[in-house]
């Protein structure tokens, strides 16, 4: 214990609490038997929500609500948590995304997705950024990212760059300030995203009939699967990733998952899957005393 | 030194050690119980009964310390004048209470605080987090009594 953990005692204790009002299954059931989305809400103002929906002008706008309250939890998690710098790595994987609805607004003239308030970086200034085509502004790493995607873009028109460029850039990001602040728990939560995230590309690049090249530009470094054992399986069935994983941590959600993707054709099950595993590793996030975990734990608990 | 002094160190050992490990048991529950009353506060009587059970120690602690100023005569009508090894059996005599008293209020706080997330999750199994909390409380006791029966023996 080189970190003296009882230093979260007090958010521990607050994140127990509000831990109660999370929406459970039967606040869930109730809302689904709910006549209209004005009885829906009023279950759910009954929980942890009911500040986001007071705000609320339009019922409709749940959207919104969400995204309000993930910046409230945001807010509090930070405040309370003795350790800030450790959450903020949990909030750059918003500014990352509110980068790429900039740029993809800007190169595909469509605004996809809503931008999130809970990045650490300021909005304005990202998009000013990214519409000036000035990325100066921005961290170095991030700089790097959106002016390879700039160029790229005028190089080949591939809207698909951004997601790339990007991907790569956060999960690099986030498990070198997880091993910086030397927080093995974070470090454990990220690799398991990109192992997830891995298998899903080989997945998806061998359903489409993709090359390896593909493979090598979208694979993402730091997993604790090497890239060179998931192009040897572009060459074999898929069947054989069952059998590869099968001695893995990833076995049960690859047979599943993997042959689910193969029967029915879609990836819905393996997502499912993976959100599941994401929240297993973090279940003992529910009775560890004190330290980081349960504070990651909730907010993970409310981001899906 | 003489051997008054020397008890004298065993005395403040004793009432110190224990103390301090009171006091950091008895500080980690009140950060968590601050954290839960934050958001719930109808929960302060639970959490009060939690938070005062690692203060136990440092009450042994000075209980062993009395003794020792009681046998040694600084509280009562004449101060003995002890020789240098009776004076360190009684510092000998403290050990126990100090060291024990010193970690065992430190992991009963630790208990304790879960319990309090214990309460916050399920207010009427408030018993049973005690319960936990009560068998570190164990260790405590056969310390204090291993100091007070050495104290007791000690021939003046």
């Amino acid at each position: 214990m080189s970190i003296d953990d009882t230093i979260y005692a007090y958010a521990v204790g607050r994140i127990r609490a509000l831990e109660t009002r999370l929406v459970d299954r039967a606040r869930l059931e109730r809302m689904i038997d709910a006549s209209s989305a004005e009885e829906a809400l009023k279950v759910l103002a009954e929980s942890d929500y009911a500040n986001a929906i007071a705000e609320l002008t339009d019922v409709h706008d749940f959207e919104s609500i969400l995204a309000a309250e993930l910046k409230n939890t945001f807010d509090l998690i930070f405040d309370i948590s003795p350790r800030p710098e450790l959450i903020s790595i949990m909030a750059l994987r918003y500014d990352v995304h509110n980068l790429k609805v900039l740029f993809k607004a800007k190169y595909l003239g469509v605004k996809s997705d809503l931008l999130m308030l809970v990045g650490s970086l300021d909005l304005d200034k990202m998009e000013y950024a990214v519409s000036e085509d000035d990325y100066l502004d921005l961290p170095p790493m991030l700089r790097q990212a959106a002016e390879g995607i700039s160029e790229d873009f005028l190089l080949n028109r591939d809207p698909q760059v951004i997601d790339l460029y990007l991907d790569r850039v956060l999960y690099d990001q986030l498990v070198t300030s997880a091993r910086e602040n030397g927080s093995k728990f974070l470090e454990g939560l990220f690799v398991r995203q990109i192992d997830l995230t891995n298998l899903r590309s080989l997945v998806r690049v061998k359903r489409m009939g993709l090359d390896r090249e593909l493979l090598t530009k979208i694979f993402l470094p730091h997993g604790s699967i090497q890239l060179d054992r998931l192009t040897a399986m572009l060459d074999e069935p898929l069947e054989s990733l069952i059998t590869m994983l099968s001695m893995s941590d990833y076995a049960d959600l690859a047979a599943e998952g993997v042959r689910d993707w193969i029967d029915k054709g879609t990836a819905s099950r393996l997502e499912k899957l993976s959100d599941d595993y994401i929240t297993a590793y973090l279940k003992p996030s529910k009775w560890t005393p004190f330290g980081l975990e349960p504070l990651i734990g909730y907010l993970w608990a409310k981001e899906i | 030194m003489t051997g008054t002094e020397i008890a004298l160190i065993g005395a403040a050992l004793a009432v110190g050690l224990a103390g301090i490990g009171s006091a950091i048991g008895v500080g980690i529950v009140g950060q968590s119980a601050s954290g839960l009353v934050t958001e719930d506060p109808d929960k302060f009587g639970q959490t009060l009964l939690l938070q005062a059970l690692p203060g136990t120690q440092g009450i042994y602690g000075l209980l062993a310390g009395f003794i020792i100023m009681q046998n040694i005569g600084i509280i009562g009508d004449e101060l003995l004048v002890l020789t240098v090894p009776q004076g360190y059996a009684f510092l000998m005599a403290s050990i126990p209470i100090a060291i024990v008293g010193l970690v065992s209020g430190i992991y009963q706080g630790r208990v304790s605080a879960s319990a309090v997330g214990l309460v916050a999750k399920r207010p009427e199994e408030l018993g049973k987090g005690i319960v936990y909390a009560v068998m570190v409380e164990t260790y405590a006791v056969l310390a204090l009594l291993a100091t007070i029966m050495l104290l007791f023996g000690i021939p003046l």
